[in-house]
């Protein structure tokens, strides 16, 4: 019986997630000014830092086990909150890219394909960074492979939008 | 006329508009399988009301005709979720290869819990046909609603926008998925007159909200997307800025 229940749950559980899921695609706004926001909240070098192999490797070498593993669980805590941060940045993105998709300039149209392409990749980055920080938080200690993928799909997104803020000084003059 | 057969022909009634109106816009062209599933409904509703109806069918006769006619409006909604699947990831083939894996995954995991559920809570027996029916509908819903939740929160997670009509067909077989999710778990637990009789109104109604969202979606122009050419140059140049900065410091 507690089978069926759980199903019945699980129904009513969808029913509220589509219900969200419909509201959210019918109000959400592009929020250009939220994503300038997020980025000015992000601070890259302390972002690196965190990150950093070779951090890691020398926390190793001079704490503790017990120590280093309390202070890679709080390091790894801190890179989420940055992860987390670029991933609503690159939705953001991703809106303002499918929007510039829709210009009637066919080379801004263009580029906003190269933008929402670009954050989308970066938006997929951050969901795989985030889940292996989760897991270095839980485990603290275990395989950290760079993340510099993440840095790269970002220097990718920010190159377009330059290109698109290079067209749209072109259309205004 | 009860206020129970008018909650089932209603629905039928406006997925018949809604057919007009896909033809009128062409949206066959885009929804083939759609259209086919509701033609095959209003056609499937007509059998089995004229069973209903006529004296002398048995209820054998009718029995046969539900689940044959089950049988291919589970294969035509498969197809139709496959359609708006395919909507979603059309102008995003980057995308539709990343997410063929997870969709994949998502897939086997969901008919792996359906044939768990049917081995671990295989239902009453006391009537076998409409019982094994049950876990069946139960096991379908498991995985059609665990493909639409999936598709939904994917786009979601990805602030991808889909809007229009294949938005709306998601979500109206969206809202049949779940409700048939839960109340087919319950038929499949409980075969008593009382409950079916309660749960046939839960299922007709939720059919009826899902031709109004149908109706609706199809009917409502799209909303009007905020388009980045409207940004001045100044708030461009800001992006660049704040990206240079985070990259190159």
């Amino acid at each position: 019986m507690i089978i069926t229940w759980i199903l019945v749950a699980a129904g009513l559980f969808a029913l509220g997630a589509l219900a969200y899921i419909a509201t959210w695609n019918r109000t959400s706004a592009t929020g250009v000014d939220g994503a300038i926001s997020v980025i000015r909240s992000l601070d890259i070098e302390a972002f690196r830092n965190l990150v950093d192999p070779a951090e890691e490797a020398f926390l190793r070498c001079t704490l503790s086990p017990k120590e280093f593993r309390e202070i890679q669980r709080e390091r790894a805590w801190a890179a989420l909150v940055y992860v987390r941060c670029a991933g609503r940045a690159a939705v953001l993105f991703v809106k303002a890219g499918q929007a510039a998709q829709h210009s009637s300039d066919p080379q801004i149209a263009e580029s906003g394909i190269q933008i929402a392409h670009s954050a989308l990749r970066l938006r997929l980055y951050t969901l795989q960074a985030g889940l292996r920080l989760l897991g270095q938080a839980m485990l603290p200690g275990t395989s950290n492979r760079p993340l510099s993928s993440l840095i790269d799909q970002y220097e990718r997104t920010a190159e377009t939008l330059l290109r698109l803020g290079r067209l749209r000084n072109e259309q205004q003059v | 006329m009860t206020w129970h057969t008018l909650l089932w022909i209603s629905p039928h009634v406006l997925l018949a508009v809604i057919a007009v109106l896909m033809y009128q816009r062409r949206l066959y062209r885009d929804f083939p399988c759609f259209l086919v599933y509701m033609l095959f409904e209003i056609v499937e509703f007509a059998l089995l009301y004229a069973l209903n109806s006529i004296p002398s069918a048995t209820e054998q006769q009718y029995t046969y005709a539900f689940i044959g006619t089950l049988v291919i409006s589970i294969a035509l909604r498969f197809g139709v979720i496959r359609e708006v699947s395919d909507d979603l990831f059309r102008k995003r083939q980057f995308l539709k290869e990343a997410a063929r894996g997870s969709l994949r995954w998502t897939k086997a995991l969901l008919v792996l819990i359906g044939i768990l559920c049917a081995i671990y809570a295989p239902g009453d027996d006391g009537t076998k046909i409409i019982g094994g029916l049950a876990v069946i509908n139960r096991g379908v819903a498991i995985v059609q609603c665990g493909l639409l939740v999936f598709l939904m929160c994917f786009s979601r997670l990805l602030g991808l926008s889909w809007r229009g009509f294949g938005f709306g067909i998601a979500l109206g077989i969206g809202v049949v998925a779940s409700v048939d999710l839960a109340t087919y778990a319950i038929r499949a637990q409980i075969a008593s007159d009382e409950w079916a009789r309660a749960l046939n109104l839960l299922t007709t109604g939720s059919y009826l909200i899902c031709a109004l969202i149908w109706l609706g979606y199809i009917l409502a122009p799209e909303s009007k997307r905020s388009v980045v050419a409207n940004v001045s140059g100044d708030e461009v140049d800001g992006w660049n800025r704040e990206l240079q900065r985070w990259l190159r410091p």
